[in-house]
């Protein structure tokens, strides 16, 4: 009978039941996803040149279980807080404590198995299509790596399971000890900050403290090597909370002393984030950790994307020599966008290969400017006699030879050349491009025509490309990591923000009904739901790229230009995340703001 | 001396349920009005209709037919933010339970209609702490909700209800979830806003004890208004014992 009775509480609260499923879901299948990497240590062995990086993984594994934990500590009580009244009744009705205990750990529990499994599933649904979308976008190779593996999927129950055994058993012991008439009434329950000056202060410099140790361990990772990675963990964590807490209470205790709190219904939202304060600081910690991983994880995945064809300009004056250049493969150049292509004839007479002179003073063949590592793939045009000057030493132009064993260089004029007594005449081809990234499989089917038509030792071949391809598949286990984990705390985010803002709906309902009845306009009502999730958005954010602006100071020791792509990440992290706010505020007015008139 | 009517109501019909599903008939015809500085209680059984009448006459409900008029207006054809501006200017509402925003002070829960009308916050300090004397609860005015007993809630709300000053008060069984003394206290208050603020009243109950208080009291019967009793010149006492009477005929 009282399980009748509990599964019909269920039925009733559908909509919240869905929501603590879905968030639920979404945690689990991102804990997954991290885990898949993480747990994999072949996969973390090869696809990173960096010996720290699978300290690193368990580090923010580390990271993700304590947030999964406060995850679910507030799912749980939102849970707890849908049920303690039915429960309540059910006990003053008369139902057995142990009885109503028994229900509500299995209830917890189920909900925990279910959403776990669900998760994992999704979780392995959602490596596979991300991990297609980036091996096809990017021309990520990228070895030992599962969208299913099991290691993982034990990782993740072992953790959700335990930790809803937990809470089962933490509800269980909460409702059995208190009283029937608190359980009643619970919702009634409010509890507003105290208004401390001395305590906040004290908290904010605290917590500029703490961040600033924390940006100081990232930026010295070369000295504090991997000690770097847990520290700032740690004080960024609690810099953050401390911060949060003390500056929401400060500012609307700001704003309440002036004439905006009285204007609309500003004083109204000012009250429900004093209200929520304490939850609110809890998630806005969590979020403003989360957008930091995700923007982080993108702008560094999308750095080592952009390093690849950085180095490959930077290595040689062209991107691909082609001798010989045949029908099919004149086709394929055609199709190659925003080209410069050059064509000089070769002869060969015993080991010397004889350019005419001539070509290279009508189309002098570019060189890099500067050989140096860091040298940003600037070209310069030199005088012939310069020219053939440097350029016996140097690889663009002793690399153009037709891959027929090993051969010297030499200039002729034009009329030696013209005199010079052999069977064919060589050409090569040279094709200088922009984007190689775009256009990779193009290039990829050149190189393999020529290797096949002059095979030769691999590393004879020359050019840009080589370069490209070479480094690409020593970044590609960062990008992958990068982008792959920046998505993954993306949907963690969203579904952190989703959950603690539905979970408000139901009191909120009550409170906007009111305002509705006493004749507060809906736009009014409109802007008090806008404000106020704003604040749970913009917060986070803001110190979330502050988070990342200095976070980055870590990957000096391994990138070109760690801030190159910030700014796009950042603008385009940006708009993502306006949209959402957008979705999330209709979503929200929907929920809690009443009709003007019950049936209009 | 002829006064006119704050409110007119008439041939009021209130039908529930969509064209195609089962509908219910739950206001067959309805017509009074209400005087400037009238107390007007509304009495009926269970499912008798007077939440109904009191949603339509608050706008917070449209009739099916028939018209209401508040100071000369017609209400019935208002939306939007004409709709929520007639709620904040010309109706305060005691409602029997969920007065209060239990994240404000009461002082700040007080206010509120003045704040949605763009009133000054001199002028909002000024007029809560009038109504607040007025009501005795000055040094309730820092608290929360929570932190108040029942009837103090009530005061409260009966403070929020006539701050702006409206054209009217309504309340749905404000005194329902009171004890007898703290409901006595909420009566006699409302009596004084009624005659010294010259406030028009229009409550809503099923207690022949708070119907009392009333100068006149129309009794619902199934959609319709049956009797009307007017207190006249009668003491208090002898207008329950009417009241009694009349409520015990309904019964036979
Ligand atoms: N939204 C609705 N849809 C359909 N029928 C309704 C609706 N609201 C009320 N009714 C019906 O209309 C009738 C009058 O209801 P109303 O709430 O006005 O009664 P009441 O006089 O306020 O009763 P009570 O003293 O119990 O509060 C009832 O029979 C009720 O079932
Ligand atoms: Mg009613």
């Amino acid at each position: 009978m009282l399980t009748k009775l509990s599964l019909a509480g269920i039925k009733n609260r559908f909509k919240d039941y869905l929501v603590l499923l879905t968030g639920l879901i979404i945690s689990a299948a991102v804990f997954y996803m991290f885990a898949n990497l993480a747990t994999n240590r072949e996969f973390v062995k090869s696809n990173t040149q960096i010996s720290m990086a699978s300290q690193v993984f368990i580090f923010g594994m580390i990271l993700l279980i304590l947030i999964t934990i406060v995850y679910i500590a507030y799912a749980n009580s939102f849970l707890l807080s849908m049920r303690q009244h039915d429960y309540g009744l059910f006990m003053m009705l008369g139902a057995k404590k142990n009885r109503i205990g028994e229900l509500v750990f299995i209830e917890t529990l189920l909900i925990g198995v279910i959403s776990t499994i669900v998760g994992i599933v999704l979780g392995i649904g959602m490596s596979m299509g991300l991990s297609q979308i980036l091996f096809n976008q990017l021309g990520l190779t990228v070895h030992h790596f599962n969208a299913l593996y099991w290691p993982a999927i034990v990782t993740t129950i072992c953790l959700y399971v335990g930790l809803f055994l937990v809470s089962g058993l933490f509800n269980l012991a909460k409702l059995v000890r208190t009283p029937v008439l608190k359980l009643l009434h619970i919702d009634d329950e409010v509890s507003l900050p105290k208004r401390r000056p001395l305590v906040q202060l004290t908290e904010i410099v605290a917590g500029l403290l703490l961040l600033a140790i924390g940006y100081i361990a990232m930026a010295k990772i070369m000295t504090l090597q991997l000690l770097a990675v847990p520290l700032a963990l740690v004080t960024i964590t609690l810099g953050s909370y401390l911060l949060f807490s003390a500056v929401i209470v400060g500012a609307v205790e700001l704003l309440k002393q002036t004439n905006f709190a009285n204007k609309k219904l500003h004083n109204f939202t000012l009250a429900q984030i004093m209200f929520r304060v304490r939850s609110y600081t809890r998630i806005l910690t969590i979020v403003s950790l989360l957008f930091a991983l995700a923007l982080g994880a993108i702008s560094v995945g999308a750095g080592f994307q952009r390093q690849a064809p950085q180095m490959a300009r930077s290595t040689s004056a062209y991107t691909m020599a082609i001798n010989d250049m045949d029908k099919k493969e004149r086709n394929l150049v055609t199709q190659l966008n925003d080209t410069h292509t050059l064509t000089y004839s070769q002869k060969i007479v015993g080991n010397t290969v004889y350019y005419n002179e001539q070509e290279f003073i009508d189309h002098p063949l570019p060189m890099l400017k500067s050989r140096q590592a860091l040298n940003n793939g600037s070209l310069k045009t030199l005088s012939i006699a310069q020219f053939k000057k440097v350029a016996l030493d140097d690889m663009d132009f002793t690399g153009l030879v037709p891959k027929i064993g090993q051969q010297k260089s030499e200039f002729a004029t034009q009329r030696d050349f013209a005199n010079l007594n052999t069977a064919t005449t060589h050409t090569v081809t040279i094709i200088r491009l922009n984007n190689v990234l775009a256009q990779r499989k193009i290039l990829d089917r050149l190189e393999k025509m020529q290797q096949q038509r002059f095979p030769a030792p691999a590393m004879a071949t020359v050019g840009g490309f080589q370069t490209y391809k070479m480094f690409n598949a020593l970044f590609s286990g960062l990008q992958f990591m990068g982008f792959f984990l920046g998505f993954a705390f993306l949907a963690m985010l969203a579904s952190c923000l989703m959950f603690k803002i539905l979970s408000g709906a139901n009191k909120d309902v009550v409170r906007y009904n009111m305002l509705n009845r006493i004749g507060t306009r809906r736009a009014l009502m409109k802007q008090a739901v806008r404000g106020e999730i704003l604040t749970l958005f913009a917060l986070p954010g803001v110190l979330g790229i502050v988070d990342v602006l200095f976070g980055l100071q870590m990957f000096k020791p391994l990138m070109y230009h760690p801030y190159e792509m910030t700014g796009w990440s950042i603008l385009i992290f940006c708009i993502l995340y306006g949209v959402y706010y957008g979705i999330t505020t209709l979503i929200y007015e929907r929920l809690v703001i009443p009709k003007e008139q019950m049936n209009g | 001396m002829q006064k006119t009517p704050v409110v007119s109501v008439s041939g009021l019909h209130k039908t529930y349920g969509r064209k195609n599903e089962q509908q219910y008939e739950a206001l067959k015809g309805i017509n009074f009005t209400i005087d400037e500085g009238e107390f007007v209680g509304i009495m009926g059984a269970s499912g008798s209709g007077k939440t109904t009448l009191l949603n339509l006459l608050s706008t917070l409900d449209t009739p099916t037919s028939g018209s209401v008029e508040v100071n000369g207006q017609d209400i019935t054809g208002f939306k939007g933010k004409a709709l929520s501006d007639f709620r904040s200017e010309e109706i305060g509402f005691i409602f029997q339970d969920f007065n209060l925003l239990e994240s404000l002070t009461a002082k700040e829960n007080i206010a509120l209609p003045l704040s949605l009308q763009g009133v000054k916050k001199v002028e909002i300090s000024k007029a809560v702490k009038e109504v607040a004397t007025t009501l005795s609860i000055e040094n309730l005015l820092s608290k929360y909700p929570t932190e108040l007993s029942g009837g103090q809630k009530q005061r409260v709300a009966a403070a929020r209800a006539i701050v702006h000053r409206p054209a009217i008060i309504m309340g749905d069984e404000p005194t329902g979830a009171l004890d007898s003394k703290s409901a006595r206290d909420l009566l006699d208050l409302m009596t004084d806003i009624n005659k010294n603020q010259h406030v028009s009243v229009l409550l809503v109950t099923h207690d022949p004890f708070s119907a009392s208080f009333c100068d006149r009291i129309l009794f619902i019967q199934d959609g319709q208004i049956g009797q009307e009793l007017k207190k006249a010149d009668n003491n208090r006492q002898t207008f329950y014992q009417e009241i009694l009477n009349q409520l015990g005929t309904f019964e036979q």
